[in-house]
């Protein structure tokens, strides 16, 4: 077992198992948010199992996960716009905790791969799972608050 | 039927399924061995027609028949539900009011969606080099239509989404995937026998032979299918109102 | 060693799906359901699937959420008219 997969055990558990506990009890605002951070961090998880098994093709996972992984939370966010205006969920600190996590691992990733084809794709994974992330956290905060239906 | 008499049958028949699957366990071959008799087979045809990405192989090649199956059950899903979910007679369409969406979000979405697009008609083009094929290329890709309804409203995913067109898409689609399969028939050997193209240099765009073309009909033909399932569910969700009776 | 990603993502797998059968409320199911997805593709990945980590990221992260969410909507809004309509 070498030090990326290592890597992607610890996060799977630490930080998956948190957000599994954090969307299966509480109230609906802790929910949507642990739904967020959950997609936030499987999508370094896919990175660093890619670059531990030594498969760069492995990085179309991460990169579908962090185009569609927002759009899901999107879709919470607008569709349940009703039960969370009341009480806007606000987690800025995980948000950035989770984002801190997905660019140290594009980081990482980019400085053990050569640079070329590979590094740009890296690098747009990262922009758009750390881009859509914060977005969907703001969308969750509030984002929809003018939709009531349609 | 009493619930009694019910949860009996479910209790007799989940013992059956259990004890078919203990059996069946108890027949495997250990977890991780290194013996795989129908891999290394599948593997092994898979190269001969120099295919990098063995799953395409045997989802599109050696199993191309099966995936026909599939592609007519998603067909006959989306038209079951197409049917059950219609405007009835007593109910009416009601205009959707215009959603405010913040502006961070609503840029992000029209930033994302041409990507996201992008990124589907990559993952199909690359079915036979890398994980991936039509049918994921082809969710990934009729998502991102709807990235419209999310960030902007129902009116503008309306505009880019001529339903008619999807169905008739759906359905071409569907029969290009058979035709593809009826011309190996013509061109002397077996129906979806991946005989018709050369094969081409491993690893590269054009290789595996009809693999290609068959991913592309899947692509096509799943994008098409869950534009049409989302538009129905859309319709129900958003437009179409019971009329009250008075 | 591989072998403890597998049984990691095994147990977040199992406790996940029986969260998901547990929960009463379809929102909050969906919400498990969205995050159970993100297990079983991470697993799949884990015993060398990707292909099938693929098509569930495809589907369950953005359409399976959508179509239950329009659902629950669409019968919500159909006890809303119910009850007004008395």
């Amino acid at each position: 077992m070498n030090g990326w997969l290592l890597a992607a055990a610890v996060v799977l558990a630490g930080g998956v198992g948190a957000t599994l506990w954090g969307v299966a009890t509480g109230p609906l605002r802790r929910r949507v948010v642990a739904q967020n951070l959950s997609s936030a961090l499987a999508c370094p998880i896919l990175l660093l199992l890619s670059q531990g098994y030594d498969r760069p093709s492995y990085v179309d996972l991460a990169l579908v996960l962090a185009l569609l992984g927002p759009v899901g939370t999107l879709v919470f966010a607008r569709l349940l716009a009703d039960e969370l205006a009341g009480d806007p969920p606000r987690a800025w600190g995980a948000t950035w905790a989770a984002a801190g996590v997905g660019a140290g691992v594009v980081l990482a990733l980019c400085a053990a791969t050569a640079p070329g084809r590979a590094t740009v794709k890296l690098l747009l994974t990262g922009a758009l799972l750390i881009g859509g992330n914060v977005v969907a956290s703001r969308a969750l905060a509030g984002g929809f608050r003018g939709v009531r239906r349609g | 039927m009493s619930p009694r008499l019910r949860l009996w049958l479910v209790c007799a028949a989940g013992s059956g399924l259990a004890a078919l699957l203990v059996a069946a366990c108890l027949d495997l071959p250990g977890f991780g061995g290194d013996r795989h008799p129908y891999g290394d087979r599948a593997v092994d045809a898979s190269l001969a027609r120099r295919t990098a990405n063995t799953v395409a192989s045997v989802n599109f090649d050696q199993r191309a028949f099966d995936t026909l199956g599939e592609m007519s059950i998603l067909f006959a899903a989306v038209l079951g539900c197409v049917v059950l979910l219609r405007q009835t007679r007593d109910e009416h369409r009601a205009r959707p009011e215009p959603a405010h969406v913040d502006r961070p979000v609503r840029r992000y979405t029209l930033l994302v969606l041409p990507v996201a697009l992008l990124t589907g008609l990559y993952v199909i083009a690359h079915g036979q080099l890398s994980p991936g094929g039509g049918f994921q290329g082809g969710v990934v890709a009729a998502t991102s239509l709807h990235l419209l309804y999310v960030g902007a409203d129902y009116r503008a995913l309306e505009r880019v989404r001529p339903i008619g067109v999807y169905e008739v898409g759906d359905a071409l689609s569907a029969s290009a995937y058979v035709v593809t399969g009826c011309a190996g028939v013509l061109a002397g050997t077996a129906f979806l026998a991946n005989t018709l193209l050369p094969y081409g240099t491993f690893n590269t765009l054009s290789s595996g032979g009809t693999v290609p073309l068959l991913n592309a009909a899947i692509g096509m033909e799943v994008a098409c299918a869950v534009v049409v399932l989302l538009a129905r569910f859309l319709d129900q969700a958003v437009e179409i109102e019971e009329v009250r009776s008075l | 060693m591989a072998d403890a990603l597998i049984a990691v993502a095994l147990l977040l797998v199992a406790v996940s799906a029986t969260v998901a059968v547990v929960t009463r409320d379809p929102v909050r199911q969906a919400l498990v359901l969205a995050v159970l997805g993100i297990v079983l593709a991470v697993l799949f990945t884990v015993l060398q699937a990707p292909d099938v980590g693929l098509s569930q990221l495809a589907v369950g992260s953005a359409l399976t959420p959508l179509l239950l969410l329009l659902t629950v909507r669409k019968v919500r809004r159909r006890a809303q008219d119910r009850d007004g309509g008395r």
